[in-house]
Formats: structure tokens, C-alpha cells, sequence
């Protein structure tokens, strides 16, 4: 079983640096600057079967408009970044995702806020984060430093989307 | 029972009739199915209407276009339009290939194979080229969801490798997309070609999934139809499938066996396998075959190499040289004093055996060969010398005429066309010219030698005659003729011996008969021989007589400065100087002296104080046992001997000096009055045996202030502390006048001619032991001395002595007794 995956989030989210631990990839980082998109593999084992999550890692710019929404076709989840220190990114995120619902439909989706590692920088407020759990969101507090709850965020996904 | 069946079924009734009335009116029921119709239609069992609708839709189609086929061609137009379009692109595409690839091959070796292959099999030439020419292998197919990118399925050729091709069916899609997207391509074609050196991608796009072959190679167009089928007989197969597919190919099993039609077109290289065997073969024959030619290239070019060596060797040419069947055959000129051809060979590894050779002697007019040949038929002289210049041949040097007269001709035969051979440097010189230049040579070479007189000479017949004077120690003519190559045994000398008077013969001569003692030397002085030196009379005799004999014509012969010396005459010459020493000597004087006997007698007087006589005997070479002196002391008034005397006698003050002036002895300076008495009566003395003493000029000397000085200095006492060395501080101004004091007696005696000498005496008083008192004592006298000597007084003039307690100044049991005794005293000396 496969699974498109789109990951979005503004620019330096950390999106790149999020999988690059825990997928299996074989392009380089340029392919992110030369063909926008950047395409990495999680397999996740669920306790039926095992999904492959083929992320797209699309390039992340503050400048919305440049998304090209194309490349969301024929994705069933996405994963949306926020860099938990730069309040602005949210607002991007959860742009991208409308973007790409109001193309293809609504589909499941994990929220991570990145760089929880760094927790005197922390720009977002634990009653945002409690507001957006309030609409049922799939929320994770991500650090790619440590690792911390990757595996968890992209294990959630999965059976998200193969339910 | 009408109104209850109204009242219980009424309203149904009702509704049943407006039904039923629907039901009946076609109108009314058109317009009610076509309200339900569509979401009938949808809801459908997708299949089943299909089914249904089919005919219909046909039978509709096909009224349409039997109507107006140009309502569907409309229709239509965009859907086909691509496709007619990119069917027609390949199609050129494939003809443009085909025609490349003939006109590639058309005019090759594999052209003609290929033509002829074409004729047996009927096939076309392009065929039979694109065949060959078009070598591929399709290594993957991915077949790729249309939408979402995802893997639908993925077949490899054997051996053949790749990454992950899940990720490498999203990102060629990606790449899809992105090119689409970056260059804004509306249109529904795709990526269909992607080429990267050896590899092309080409992918083939359906509805609902992509075909993507991964070409190796070179593959021809008409692949692109294959690939086409293959997805379109999926497409049939699996429509349902792929378009619901969502990620689970469990459903699309049968798929891979499609692709797997795709994966095993290939065309391969018509050589199967590499043809070992053939290789094999070539290679046995080309190795033997290409060492043979090497080896001949390789002994060709050391032919070549010895050919053009020879040609630049001169005296040989080479005519004509060629290489047959592996052997050698060259044809030239040599000239016999060239080098050997055959030696030449020597160090250029051809094989001798190989060469054939045909030379033909020449002359060469080169100039070197020119030169050898003139060298070994005239055979020059040594005197002469034979070389090239300019390419002239140049002879230098002394021949005999009958020589030039050879090289004459020579020359002249040379002269068509060799090089010039230029003899005008050659001195004519036959053996009696050069004979004869030889013995001229001798002969002035004799005129000019001392002591010889060439009186005749002459040539005659190669004979050498010589007649002349020849002093006995001159040199030998013989002799000279040893270096002057003229032959000794023509040569006929007649000398007559004779005494030449030539002053250095003369010399010679007077040295062999005179045999002068090495006290004498001879020499020539202006012409004149001089003896210089001391001889014995006798051989002054002898040199006198020679003298006078020289003297007729002869240089003179100087004898004046040769002293007689006879033995007896130089001891008496000795003697006499000695005495004439003594009677020099003040004091001295020599009565009488005589020689006797080889014995010398001599009396006089001396004075006591002048020179010993026998003491002036030595440096004299006067034997002192021959002498025999009587000498009588006597008292010279000799002032100078008075002077002596009185010195002696008077010990005159230092204030006072004696002097000699116009045989006058003056006493001048300042003396006490008790010598001045003295120095008077020695005057009165002296007078009266006639010498003259002066003392006019003494003046008194007065003491009387000494005195006065010398009370006061010996009234000075320096006190102490008990038991201290040092005097206290109280003491110091009595030190410093003290010092004055001592200066200015001192200074004052010094003029008197006396000499003052200060005695420090130290004491000490009663108190403690006696040594310890005695050495106080002389502590404080020298440390005295040492402030005194600080304060300018000279220290030899100082004398110290430590007297204890046994010369006290008071006695001890006195009230002051104690610390007027702890002093030094000063006591004068005068000397």
C-alpha cells in the first residue's frame, strides 16, 4: 500500500531537515531548488499492513503564490509544518492547506509546530495550540534535532489516510 | 359506503388517478422521468447502463453523422487532433531516423554487407541499416498513476538496475509536472522523451496511467507504437482498476505480464558473443606478420642511416643504394683515402652479409684528400708544413729547391679544377745555403767571444776552414760548435794561442800565476786590475814583479791598497796601536816602549785612578804574555784626576758641585762653613803643584733656621687613648703642622745636602703586660707614619720604632703620668 503525502510549510519550517532522519531517501536537497519538489519515502508499519508514505516535499516560500498546487494532485494526506518560533509560519501552513483542499478536496492531515527544541524562542501560545486541538486537529510538537514525535506525527498520518 | 370508502381512501384515490393520469400522458410523464432521470442515471449500476445505453448511444452516433458528420467532427476535433498530430510528428521522426541511419551506413564496409543481406532477404536497405544500426534494450517500465504519481507496477530487464522505483515514478512525474507548469504547456500532451547520454526515457501517456520505458541504446521510432499498444491493451483490461486506483496495486496483478512484453524488446548487437576464435586466427597471422615488418622497417632504417652516413663522409658518394627482397645494394665513388665503407659498417647493426657493395675508386678533389695525397707523393720535409686554409692548400715553411721545383708541378697538375696549392711560402733553402748560414752564424757568434780573434774564414767545397787567435782561457770554438748544427767534421780550425791583454784575461792569468791569499781580492776597476786586502811581503814582492811586467801594452795592475802583513809586522802593528791607546788614556803616561825578541817592553807612571793598563790590553790581539809593563804610580794633576781625588777626599755636600772649566777646577753651591775651611786648604795645597782650584764661589750655609724647625718637630708629641692605636680626633691639626713641618725641614736639608730622616717613636703607658705594651707602642708609631704619609711626607724618609714604656716622658705614678706617656715622639736625623 502507498500513500501520497504532500508536505507544506513556509519557508526554513524545517521540513527538509524533519524527514531527512527518518525516510528513505535518494535525491538531494537541490532537487528542492531545481524542480521544486523533493520526494523521500517513510514506510510505516500499522498493525495490519504496512503503508508507504511517498512524501513530497514540496519547496517552502513565504511567498504563497509561487506554490505550485499541481503537485498536490492525487495526494491523500498532508503534512503541514510550522516553525514553532515564527508565529507568521502557521498562517502560511494552514494557507497552503486551503489551497490545496479548494483544488482537491478536503483531505486528513497532521499539524506539526517544528523546533521545539527551541523552547526560549517559542513564539506560539499553548492556548492556540489548545484551540486548534479544540477542532479536532492532529497536533504534534516536532523537533527534528531530537526527533521527538516524528515518527509518532507520520504514524498518525498513516492510519489517517488508509482508514 | 362511496362516502366511507371516500372517507378512508379518498386522498389515495386521489393521488392514484393524478398517477395514473401521469402515467397515461406521455407529456406529463416526459417531464416527470426528466426530473428524475439524471440522478436515475447516476445512480445507476455504472455497468448496466452502460450496457443499456449503448445501442442507443450507437444507433445515436451513428444517426449524428449519417446527418451531419460535421456536428462530431467538431466534436471531436480537439480529442483527435493531438493524437493525428503526434502520430504524424513520429512518423517523420521514424522516416527521418531511417533516412539517417542509411546515409550513415550507405557508403561503409557494413553498407555493402547490409546491402547485400537486404537483396537475399528482400527486405528494404533502410530496414536492413535501421536492424543493425538501431541497437537497444528496454531495461525498465514503470507504469505510473496518472494523478497521484504513485507506482502502479515496475518490470526490469535482467541485470539491470535502478533505485527505488517508487520514488523514481513520483519524481518523474513531479518532473512532469514541473515542465508543464515552468513553461505553461495547456495542452494534453506530456514528457514523452527525456534523454540522458546512453539512456532515454520515454513515456507514453494514457488516461488514468503513464508508461514509462527506460531505453538503453538506440531504439527506432516504430517503439514508440509498441509501447503505445502495450498501454492501451491495460488500459482495456484494468480500466475499472486504474481508475479507482488509490494506492493498493493488489488489484492490477496481471498488469506486470503486460509490461513484460515491453521490457524484453531489445535489439542486440548481430555479433553474438565476442568471436574469440576468429581473433585468435587474426592475431597468429598478424603478429608474425607485424614483427616481420617491423624488423624490415627497423633494418631499413639502419640502412638508411649508413647510406646517409657515408654520404656525409668525404670522399665517397653514393650513386645509387636500394633495398631488394631484404638485401642491401648500394653503388658509389670512394676515394682510396677515404674511410672503408665496409669498416663503416661496422657499428650500424646491418648485416654485412646483406650488403653488396660496388665501389669505384676515384680522385677526390676535396681539399683534405688533396692534402693527403700531395703529403704522400711529394713527401715534404719536416721543415715544411702542409694545411688547409680557406680551402686553399698552403705550404710553409724551408725546403730545398729541388723540393719547390716538385711542388711546382704538383701545383700545376692540381690546377684543373682541385683546389689551390699555394707553395709561395716555401723559403728555397738547399743543405749548402743552409750550411753555410750556419757556419756565418758560428762565426760571429765566435767574434763576439773575449779572449778569440777570428782572423780568416771561408767556405769551400762544404769544407769550413777558420784561422785565428785564441787566448788560452777563452772558450773552446770547438765547444761552441756543439749547438750550431754545422757538421764538426767540416769544419777546419787553425788557432793560434796568444795572451790576450784584455783586462779580464789579464785577470785570469794573474789569478793562476799570482795565486793570491784570500785576504786579497782582485778586481777590475775601469779597465785597471786593483788588489785589495793584506798579504805577506813576500807575495807583495811577487805581485810588484807581475806588475811590472803587465805594465808593457797590458791594463795596470794596482797593488797600492794590499797592505804588508808578515806576521811579526802585525803583531808589532798590534802593539803599537795599543800603546797609542795608553798614551791616550788620562793618567797615563808612557815613558819608554820597545820590541825585542817577538817580546814588547813598556814603563811609564800611572795615575791610581786611570785606566788599568792591563785591562786595555784585551780586544787588542796583543799576546799579554809578551808584554812586559813597569808602571810607577804617580798623582796626575790631570784636573780631571784632581777632581777625582777631591771628591774622594773632600766628600763634598750635595749642595755643591765641582767642575772643570779652561783647566780650572770651580766649586760652586752652598756648603757648612766647617768644609768650606776644608775645601780651602785643599785649594792651597793644590795651588802649590800648580792647579788651580776655585772656591771663590762657595757660599755659607745657614743651618740657623733648621735648627729653630728641628726644636719644634722634636717638641711635637701625639697623644693616644688608653689602649688605642689610633690617635683621637683632637689630634689631627696637631698632625697636619706636624707634616708641614716635616716637609719644609726636609725640603730645606735636601738643599743643604743633607738628608733628613724622621724617627717616630711610639710609648705606651705602665699599664697591662709588657709585650702588649711594646707592640701598642709600634702600632701607634706606624699608624703615625701612615697619617703622616697621607699628609704628604714621603715614607722613606719616615723611620719607626716602638720604645713601650721604657722612655716615658713623665713618670708613670704622676697625676698625668699615664696619658702623657700613651704618645709618639719625632726625633731628626740628618745624614
Amino acid at each position: 500500500m502507498q500513500k501520497k503525502i504532500c508536505m507544506l510549510g513556509g519557508f526554513a519550517v524545517g521540513k527538509t531537515s524533519l524527514v531527512r532522519r527518518f525516510v528513505q531517501s535518494i535525491f538531494s536537497d537541490t532537487y528542492l531548488t531545481t524542480v521544486g519538489v523533493k520526494i523521500d519515502k517513510k514506510s510505516v508499519a500499522l498493525p495490519d499492513k504496512t503503508v508507504d508514505l511517498i512524501l513530497w516535499d514540496l519547496a517552502g516560500e513565504d511567498d504563497i503564490g509561487s506554490f505550485r498546487v499541481s503537485n498536490v494532485r492525487g495526494a491523500t494526506g498532508l503534512v503541514l509544518v510550522v516553525d514553532g518560533t515564527r508565529a507568521a509560519t502557521l498562517a502560511v501552513a494552514l494557507t497552503l492547506r486551503e489551497r490545496a483542499e479548494a483544488e482537491f478536496g478536503a483531505m486528513p492531515f497532521v499539524l506539526l509546530f517544528n523546533k521545539s527544541d527551541l523552547a526560549d524562542r517559542w513564539a506560539i501560545s499553548d492556548s492556540e495550540i489548545n484551540e486548534l486541538r479544540q477542532l479536532g486537529w492532529q497536533i504534534y510538537l516536532t523537533s527534528a534535532l531530537s526527533g521527538e514525535n516524528v515518527d509518532d506525527a507520520f504514524r498518525q498520518l498513516a492510519s489517517m489516510v488508509t482508514k | 359506503m362511496e362516502t366511507l370508502r371516500q372517507l378512508l381512501v379518498g386522498r389515495e384515490i386521489s393521488e392514484l388517478s393524478r398517477v395514473t393520469h401521469l402515467l397515461d400522458e406521455p407529456e406529463q410523464l416526459a417531464t416527470a422521468v426528466g426530473g428524475v432521470l439524471p440522478s436515475a442515471a447516476a445512480r445507476a449500476h455504472h455497468a448496466q447502463l452502460g450496457e443499456a445505453l449503448a445501442p442507443a448511444v450507437e444507433r445515436a452516433v451513428q444517426r449524428s453523422i449519417q446527418k451531419s458528420p460535421r456536428t462530431l467532427t467538431d466534436i471531436l476535433y480537439p480529442v483527435f487532433l493531438p493524437a493525428i498530430r503526434k502520430s504524424i510528428g513520429e512518423k517523420i521522426d521514424q522516416t527521418f531516423q531511417s533516412l539517417n541511419e542509411t546515409l550513415r551506413h550507405i557508403f561503409t564496409w557494413h553498407g555493402l554487407k547490409w546491402r547485400f543481406e537486404s537483396w537475399r532477404t528482400g527486405a528494404s536497405f533502410s530496414e536492413v541499416v535501421l536492424k543493425h544500426s538501431l541497437v537497444y534494450r528496454v531495461e525498465h517500465v514503470f507504469l505510473i498513476n496518472r494523478n497521484s504519481g504513485l507506482l502502479i507496477a515496475h518490470v526490469t530487464a535482467d541485470n539491470a538496475t535502478s533505485e527505488d522505483p517508487q520514488l523514481i515514478s513520483s519524481m518523474l512525474s513531479a518532473i512532469q509536472d514541473f515542465v508543464k507548469d515552468s513553461f505553461n504547456e495547456k495542452e494534453q500532451s506530456s514528457l514523452d522523451t527525456i534523454r540522458f547520454g546512453e539512456l532515454r526515457l520515454w513515456s507514453e501517456v494514457g488516461p488514468f496511467a503513464t508508461l514509462v520505458a527506460v531505453i538503453r541504446g538506440n531504439p527506432p521510432e516504430e517503439l514508440h507504437e509498441i509501447v503505445r499498444d502495450v498501454l492501451l491493451r491495460i488500459h482495456d483490461e484494468f480500466s475499472q482498476a486504474l481508475e479507482q486506483f488509490d494506492g493498493d496495486s493488489s488489484q492490477l496483478i496481471g498488469v506486470e505480464t503486460q509490461l513484460q512484453t515491453c521490457v524484453e524488446l531489445k535489439q542486440e548487437d548481430s555479433n553474438q558473443g565476442f568471436p574469440w576464435l576468429v581473433v585468435a586466427a587474426v592475431l597468429l597471422i598478424l603478429i608474425p606478420a607485424g614483427g616481420w615488418f617491423f624488423l624490415s622497417w627497423q633494418s631499413g632504417q639502419r640502412w638508411q642511416a649508413y647510406v646517409s652516413r657515408l654520404g656525409t663522409q668525404p670522399g665517397i658518394i653514393v650513386a645509387e643504394q636500394k633495398v631488394r627482397d631484404g638485401q642491401f645494394y648500394i653503388v658509389g665513388l670512394r676515394d682510396p683515402l677515404a674511410a672503408d665503407p665496409q669498416a663503416l659498417l661496422s657499428g650500424t647493426q646491418v648485416d654485412p652479409a646483406r650488403v653488396h657493395s660496388q665501389w669505384q675508386f676515384y680522385q677526390s678533389l676535396e681539399p683534405e684528400f688533396v692534402l693527403k695525397r700531395l703529403t704522400a707523393s711529394l713527401a715534404p720535409p719536416d721543415s715544411v708544413r702542409l694545411s688547409i686554409v680557406n680551402d686553399r692548400i698552403v705550404a710553409e715553411g724551408e725546403a730545398t729547391a729541388t723540393w719547390i721545383n716538385r711542388a711546382r708541378a704538383a701545383a700545376r697538375q692540381l690546377s684543373a679544377g682541385g683546389p689551390e696549392f699555394d707553395i709561395s711560402r716555401v723559403r728555397d733553402v738547399s743543405p749548402e745555403e743552409r750550411e753555410a748560414e750556419r757556419w756565418q752564424a758560428y762565426v760571429s757568434r765566435l767574434g763576439t767571444q773575449p779572449g778569440i780573434i777570428v782572423a780568416e774564414q771561408k767556405v769551400r767545397d762544404g769544407q769550413f776552414y777558420i784561422v785565428g787567435l785564441r787566448d788560452p782561457l777563452a772558450a773552446d770554438p770547438q765547444a761552441l760548435l756543439s749547438g750550431t748544427q754545422v757538421d764538426p767534421a767540416r769544419v777546419h780550425s787553425q788557432w793560434q794561442f796568444y795572451q790576450s791583454l784584455e783586462p779580464e784575461f789579464v785577470l785570469k792569468r794573474l789569478m793562476a800565476s799570482l795565486t793570491p791569499p784570500k785576504s786579497v781580492r782582485l778586481s777590475i776597476v775601469e779597465d785597471r786590475i786593483v788588489a785589495e786586502g793584506e798579504a805577506p811581503d813576500t807575495w807583495i814582492d811577487r805581485a810588484r814583479a807581475a806588475a811590472r811586467q803587465l805594465s808593457a801594452g797590458g791594463p795596470e795592475f794596482d797593488i797600492s791598497k794590499v797592505r804588508d802583513v808578515s806576521p811579526q809586522a802585525r803583531a808589532a802593528e798590534h802593539w803599537q796601536h795599543y800603546v797609542s791607546r795608553l798614551e791616550a788614556q788620562p793618567g797615563i803616561i808612557v815613558a819608554q816602549q820597545t820590541t825585542r825578541g817577538g817580546h814588547f817592553y813598556i814603563s811609564g807612571l800611572r795615575d791610581p785612578l786611570a785606566a788599568d793598563p792591563q785591562a786595555l790590553l784585551s780586544g787588542t790581539q796583543v799576546d799579554p804574555a809578551r808584554v812586559h809593563s813597569q808602571w810607577q804610580f804617580y798623582q796626575s794633576l790631570d784636573p780631571k784626576f784632581v777632581v777625582k781625588r777631591l771628591m774622594a777626599s773632600l766628600t763634598p755636600p750635595k749642595s755643591v758641585q765641582l767642575s772643570i772649566v779652561q783647566d780650572r777646577i770651580v766649586v760652586v753651591g752652598e756648603a757648612p762653613a766647617a768644609w768650606i775651611n776644608r775645601a780651602r786648604a785643599a785649594a792651597q795645597q793644590l795651588s802649590a803643584d800648580g792647579v788651580a782650584l776655585d772656591v771663590s764661589q762657595l757660599r755659607e750655609l745657614s743651618l740657623a733656621e733648621l735648627n729653630h724647625l728641628r726644636e719644634a718637630i722634636q717638641a711635637t708629641d701625639i697623644f693616644f687613648y688608653s689602649g688605642k692605636a689610633v690617635p683621637g680626633p683632637e689630634q689631627m691639626p696637631v698632625l697636619d703642622r706636624l707634616a708641614d713641618q716635616l716637609k719644609e725641614f726636609a725640603q730645606n736639608a735636601r738643599k743643604s745636602g743633607v738628608t733628613a730622616r724622621f724617627m717616630l717613636t711610639g710609648h705606651s703607658d705602665a699599664t697591662g703586660r709588657e709585650t702588649a705594651n711594646v707592640s701598642i707602642s709600634a702600632a701607634r708609631a706606624e699608624t703615625v707614619r701612615a697619617l703622616l704619609n697621607k699628609r704628604g711626607v714621603a715614607p722613606d724618609l719616615l723611620l719607626v720604632r716602638g720604645a713601650g714604656t721604657f722612655e716615658p716622658a713623665v713618670p708613670e705614678n704622676s697625676r698625668t703620668g699615664s696619658s702623657t706617656n700613651r704618645r709618639v715622639s719625632v726625633t731628626i736625623n740628618l745624614e
